[in-house]
């Protein structure tokens, strides 16, 4: 029996998604990983749903739980298996955006994010996101002036792996 | 333009590395078994609640004799009646302190803070633990003096040995206490270091940036 509240809130994650399925992007560098990952933040997501009252958005909401989860909570489970790694997949973006040297470049980027640690990565998704220093520092738990000392390291570390 | 710029420009296209979800492929997903870090310790703080109240109990089950000479001590020494309540007493704060910092867990905190509450939890499951291993050491030792002490055989066994001998003997004794106390600890360490190494990694990160 599907109860009101799974139901509200099945609808609410198949259209926010994505939000999830970037933090896994970010977390995980293949599909076992990200389906597990994924799997666990429906679950943190789930548990917590009761106490969302609607006071803050929706998918701010998720960031938080889904960082978290990513972050803290998450342990690698004995379910994945196979490991298909995402450089070896050719992730095609919709045709008419299609641009070799575009997604060449991403895959690029990906691969040099996936090389920062966990925390960085916290901030570089909330940095994609535009979420501003006042909400990256509350997601965080850090004040707003090392946030944004943070980001600003982040880039240059990030610059130094693409151009050893 | 910097490369994160770059990557948000493409950050929103729906990508291929991942599958779209419907509704149907969710709701399962939702009754799934979670292997959350938080569940873990939870398990293993109920286990350890579990382990050490038996390693007390067994004794008692496992053999008549020592049952009944355990009820003629209760009766002729209050002491050990009031010592009895006292360590129920201590295991029963243990059980509400792990509950209340269980209830403070909430995955809608902050990262650090979230990390805190975690961390406070795995320190009063420390601290049960260290109760437990120096009980159980004080119970070594005081059980140790009593058979040498009361047991005919080795009293009369020990009489014959020389002070080198006993020297000897003692520090054996000391030696087996702190070997025991010493595994069981290790022991600990591995599970949780184990267990809390990516957290503390990322507490420390945390932390430092506030430094």
């Amino acid at each position: 029996m599907k109860t009101e509240l799974e139901h509200n809130f099945v609808e609410l994650l198949e259209k926010h998604q994505n939000i999830v399925h970037k933090v896994c992007r970010l977390y995980t560098n293949n599909y076992d990983a990200h389906n597990d990952l994924f799997q666990e933040i429906t679950i943190q997501l789930w548990k917590a749903y009761p106490k969302f009252r609607g006071d803050s958005k929706f998918s701010t909401w998720m960031y938080r739980v889904g960082l978290n989860t990513a972050i803290t909570l998450y342990r690698k489970s004995k379910r994945q298996i196979s490991t298909q790694d995402y450089d070896g997949v050719e992730f095609k973006i919709k045709a008419e955006d299609y641009d070799d040297t575009e997604e060449q470049q991403l895959k690029v980027l990906y691969k040099a994010v996936h090389k920062l640690n966990d925390i960085e990565k916290a901030l570089v998704f909330l940095y994609l996101e535009d979420k501003d220093y006042r909400e990256i520092s509350e997601t965080l738990g850090i004040s707003e002036v090392n946030a944004r000392v943070k980001m600003n390291r982040i880039k240059t570390k990030l610059k130094a792996i693409l151009n050893p | 333009m910097d490369e994160l710029d770059l990557l948000k420009k493409s950050w929103n296209k729906p990508q291929q590395a991942h599958k779209t979800l419907s509704v149907n492929d969710i709701y399962p997903m939702l009754h799934k078994k979670s292997s959350s870090i938080v569940k873990t310790l939870f398990y293993i703080s109920i286990a350890e609640l579990v382990f050490w109240l038996l390693i007390n109990a067994i004794p008692v089950f496992y053999s008549d004799e020592h049952k009944q000479k355990l009820e003629a001590l209760y009766q002729n020494d209050t002491l050990l009646t009031v010592i009895t309540f006292i360590t129920y007493g201590i295991i029963l704060v243990f059980i509400y302190l792990l509950y209340k910092s269980y209830q403070n867990i909430s995955v809608t905190d902050s990262a650090k803070k979230l990390m805190e509450n975690i961390l406070k939890t795995r320190k009063i499951i420390k601290y049960y633990v260290l109760y437990n291993l120096i009980m159980a050491a004080v119970s070594l030792s005081i059980g140790f003096y009593y058979v040498l002490h009361n047991d005919v055989n080795l009293t009369d066994k020990i009489a014959h040995l020389s002070n080198s001998q006993l020297v000897g003997l003692y520090a054996g004794i000391v030696a087996v206490v702190i070997i025991f106390v010493c595994i069981i600890w290790l022991f600990y360490r591995l599970i949780y270091g184990l267990l809390l190494k990516r957290l503390n990694r990322n507490y420390n990160e945390l932390k430092q940036l506030e430094d």
